[in-house]
């Protein structure tokens, strides 16, 4: 039990913060709820999947989950931000220097507002390539689609943001 | 982009063409100034989107572990080391009663159903009318009853001379059986229903959209979109029915568009031939049906929530 505990705290140490950034990047900046949704994905697989589940398909799975909570809150509430969401956003405390916050920020929220002119599946396609370095096949096996839908919405979700990015002058070599 | 290899430029950056592929592509990139920049592009949204950072905090990551590492896990199914808890004992004793129950009622449903199917059976050439009269006499006694198929019978084994009608319609008495029993009708799960259907018909029509017909693996891709359309066929059907009953005239006329494109795609050969795809893209393209159900989804995503 105790070593099946610790393999699960190594699984999360090493998929938590990813699971979160991807949730964030998905929901559009939604930081608290993204937490809450990793945290809900973790808990689904340590209750439920954990130890029948082999080490290589916890992975998968914790991304396929994350994603169907996803969609969900999107049912839920559309695109709208929840005021609570903006208020913990608002009030978290920051730890850099005013000005790295500031560019950081800039660049996150440019980042978000690109991603989130994509389609879900683009998004999320692009974002387990991108972010978690997943193969085509892979990613595939998370959202249930073919390797060929997944070669071309990545292509499509490039295409389309770099078109976005060469209108924004002064961002990047784009 | 104009340069047709755009798309493998794609593939290339995410290291996914074979060997002779990939060095095709670099060979042409040597020479072409766009591919050149598209992947200069590429690369650098990739830094962008790779280089974001969460938000979380290291201490609400230590908080969410200690959290979920304190709530009970629920044993997994492995072997016999499922340790009987009260629950676990009334969930099976809930199990057996509820087997044998169900036992006994198909058992009782089945033995009166022979004679009483008979005795509707024999005025086959009835009209409508005299069925939906018999109609209230049996549906009074289980009239709490949502018109269920199985529980009907268990309250009253006798009076039950419908049910054969509801199980096996003959010909002369379908008619009068589908209006006196209607189905009970939730809206919001056939919208729930339909909006997914035209999700899936979407991504569907897209990805055949996109099966490349250059290529030697042409079959394999079709074998997938073949299987997902056979899949859609019949729910299509069952949607279609359920709008034409409601008099959605609009979801019907979608639905009859939609409907000959999976079949002909859920038709297709192992081993198609190109020509044979072109005409039902054209066909989809002609119809214009990919936007169609975008639009239909999203209004019926909207109008659920």
């Amino acid at each position: 039990m105790a070593s099946e505990d610790e393999e699960f705290t190594m699984l999360f140490q090493d998929f938590y913060p990813s699971l979160c950034r991807f949730l964030e990047c998905l929901l559009g900046g939604r930081a608290p709820l993204a937490q809450d949704l990793a945290q809900e994905s973790f808990l689904q697989l340590h209750r439920t999947a954990w130890g029948t589940l082999p080490v290589g398909e916890a992975r998968f799975w914790l991304y396929r989950v994350a994603r169907n909570m996803a969609i969900n809150e999107f049912r839920k509430s559309h695109t709208r931000y929840r005021l609570f969401d903006r208020v913990v956003e608002t009030m978290r405390p920051r730890a850099r220097n005013p000005e790295q916050e500031y560019e950081t920020q800039e660049r996150k929220t440019l980042v978000l507002e690109m991603l989130q002119t994509l389609p879900e599946d683009q998004r999320t396609a692009l974002l387990l390539r991108e972010q978690e370095q997943l193969s085509y096949r892979e990613i595939g096996q998370v959202l249930n689609v073919s390797e060929s839908k997944v070669k071309v919405d990545i292509f499509r979700a490039r295409a389309s943001l770099r078109e976005r990015w060469t209108r924004k002058s002064g961002y990047s070599a784009v | 982009m104009t340069c047709s290899f755009t798309e493998k430029i794609s593939s290339l950056i995410d290291g996914e063409l074979s060997t002779a592929e990939a060095r095709e592509v670099e060979r042409h990139l040597i020479g072409c100034n766009e591919c050149q920049q598209i992947r200069a592009d590429f690369l650098n949204l990739r830094s962008q989107i790779a280089g974001f950072e969460t938000s979380l905090a290291p201490a609400v990551q230590n908080r969410a572990l200690k959290k979920l590492l304190a709530t009970p896990r629920r044993a997994p199914a492995r072997g016999f080391a499922w340790s009987f808890g009260t629950q676990a004992a009334a969930f099976a004793t809930l199990v057996i009663v509820a087997a044998i129950i169900g036992f006994l009622i198909y058992k009782s449903s089945n033995t009166p159903t022979t004679d009483k199917h008979l005795a509707v059976q024999t005025p086959t050439p009835v009209p409508a009318a005299s069925v939906e009269q018999k109609q209230p006499e049996a549906e009074a006694s289980p009239s709490p009853n949502k018109g269920n198929e199985e529980t009907a019978p268990r309250r009253s084994p006798s009076p039950a001379p419908k049910k054969p009608l509801a199980r096996e319609p003959k010909p002369g008495e379908q008619f009068a059986a589908i209006p006196s029993t209607p189905d009970p009708v939730r809206p919001a799960d056939t919208q729930t229903m339909t909006a997914l259907h035209f999700e899936k018909s979407e991504t569907l029509l897209v990805a055949f959209r996109n099966v490349r017909l250059n290529e030697p693996g042409t079959t394999a891709e079709v074998a997938y979109e073949r299987k997902r359309a056979q899949q859609l066929v019949l729910q299509n059907m069952m949607l279609r029915r359920e709008a034409d009953a409601s008099g959605d005239v609009q979801l019907s006329s979608l639905l009859e568009n939609l409907e000959p494109i999976l079949i002909d795609i859920s038709n297709l050969p192992d081993k198609p031939d190109k020509n044979a795809i072109r005409v039902i893209r054209e066909r989809v393209e002609r119809k214009n049906i990919v936007p169609l159900l975008r639009v239909n989804s999203t209004a019926l995503a909207r109008a659920l929530d």
